[in-house]
């Protein structure tokens, strides 16, 4: 029994269908969608992929090819990489304006005509909210900001990527400082754009971590560029990793515009590789600045008790000289006084003697026979003997008057 | 190498303490003598760490990459 079937030709099915879709879908439409391939092609055409995942972001709901063409591509990805600072790769969610092309052979794709970078942004900052949020719900957020940078950091764990003009300039700024301070760095190579982003720096930070007690610090170092593809450093994974690492890490990831999560968890963030140094560089400076200080108030201190110390003794000095010389003074004008006193006494005494003595010879002189005879008064002698008394003498001796000029013998004739 | 960095920290805080003593009056010229002696071989210990290159240190991490 045969069947009256209507059989179409694929390719008239397909027509059908493409027709269908013209008239159904006929407007450019702003649809959102994630970029799971970005694929520039040599003739400057751009072959994508989009997909749309449910809520709890596994499983993929919708997929879809996607086409912008040469002349519309060279326009769009400037205008987006520079209005967004990320780069236009897998992995971003868009806001596109598309039209939906159905070609026989290929089937479905959208050909895009038109992106708002806004809707990317707005995207990228929600995913760094969410990730931050989660991190400080587990408490991560600020472990890493809580470390201390040593007094001493000279020892440098780079993690950069070895051919990133900003390492170079990094090295040659520590190494040429103007303080002459001394630091030992040492690269852990990394990829640092791209999808490969994540794994690549946590390995370095795996290979740092096994011998974190030889280091001081971790600079996370890049140079800027025209895509800085901010992107890769929105990871949960690495932000955890970094906010949990046990040693201070300085993210320089070199770009102006926004932070990404790792500068929120990073115990410092600079803008550029060569902030960096010049951050490590005034580190140092402070410490030798302290050390000075210790240096300059010890050596002061030191001084300010010798000067005590000599002052004292200065002083002492002072005294016993002055107390010396008082005395002396003293001494030799006491000396004075006695010797003139003396000299004063020695010459009354012998004023006084030799009054005495002129005394004593006029009263000898007064008293002396010759004196007394020449007064008037007169010896009476009998027999050479003085006769002091007249009953010494008998009437009839025969006696001798001596007077001062002369003697006459008398005669005693009546008493 | 960690001993490294502790002792410049142990440094500092010993020159600290050398600091407060002094500023206490009551030295002996003697016991000044020998901490002002102390605290020169101190300052010397530090600033060597922080200008000169340890050539050990040097060796040490160049020697990570051969792991």
């Amino acid at each position: 029994m045969t069947e009256a079937r209507e059989i179409f030709s694929l390719f008239e099915l397909n027509q059908a269908v493409r027709e269908a879709v013209k008239l159904q879908l006929p407007n450019r439409y702003w649809i959102r969608a994630e970029l799971s391939e970005v694929h520039p092609n040599r003739n400057g055409h751009c072959y994508l992929e989009f997909i749309e995942k449910d809520d709890s972001n596994r499983q993929i709901i919708a997929k879809s090819r996607g086409i912008i063409f040469a002349n519309t591509f060279v326009l769009l990805k400037s205008y987006f990489e520079e209005q967004t600072g990320t780069a236009f790769t897998a992995g971003i969610k868009v806001l596109v304006s598309v039209s939906v092309d159905f070609s026989e052979v290929y089937g479905i794709s959208l050909r895009v005509w038109d992106i708002d970078p806004n809707f990317t942004l707005g995207d990228m900052a929600r995913k760094r909210a969410e990730i931050i949020r989660r991190l400080e719900e587990e408490g991560v957020l600020d472990l890493n900001k809580e470390l201390e940078i040593p007094s001493l950091c000279q020892r440098i764990a780079v993690i950069s990527s070895s051919t990133a003009a900003g390492y170079g300039d990094f090295c040659n700024q520590l190494e040429n400082n103007a303080y002459g301070f001394v630091f030992y760095t040492k690269l852990f190579p990394a990829i640092m754009q791209g999808e490969r982003t994540e794994a690549s720096i946590i390995e370095a930070l795996e290979k740092i971590y096994v011998h974190a007690d030889l280091f001081d610090v971790v600079v996370l170092i890049r140079g800027g560029g025209a895509t800085s593809d901010l992107n890769s450093f929105d990871s949960y994974l690495l932000a955890a990793n970094c906010a949990q690492f046990p040693l201070p890490i300085i993210s320089g990831i070199g770009h102006e515009r926004d932070e990404t999560v790792i500068d929120h968890v990073a115990h410092t963030r600079v803008k550029t590789p060569t902030a960096a140094a010049a951050f490590l560089i005034e580190q140092q400076a402070h410490t030798l600045g302290e050390l000075e200080f210790l240096q300059r108030g010890i050596a002061h201190r030191i001084q300010s008790l010798q000067q005590q110390r000599h002052a004292l003794i200065e002083n002492i000095c002072q005294r016993l000289t002055y107390i010396a010389n008082f005395k002396t003074k003293t001494m030799l004008s006491n000396l004075e006084t006695i010797r003139t006193s003396f000299a004063v006494a020695v010459s009354c005494f012998s004023t006084g003697k030799k009054h005495d003595l002129a005394m004593m010879e006029q009263y000898v002189q007064l008293v002396s026979p010759e004196n007394i005879l020449k007064k008037g008064y007169a010896l009476v002698l009998k027999n050479n003997k003085i006769v002091k008394s007249v009953n010494g003498i008998q009437v009839g001796d025969d006696l001798q008057v001596r007077m001062a000029d002369g003697s006459v013998d008398v005669k005693s004739i009546k008493k | 190498m960690a001993k490294k960095e502790k002792s410049y920290n142990e440094s500092v805080a010993e020159l600290k303490s050398i600091l407060a003593r002094v500023e206490k009056e009551e030295m002996d010229v003697d016991d000044l003598s020998a901490e002002v002696k102390k605290a020169s071989e101190l300052i010397a210990l530090c600033r060597e760490k922080l200008f000169k290159a340890d050539e050990e240190l040097k060796n040490v991490l160049k020697d990570l990459e051969h792991e």
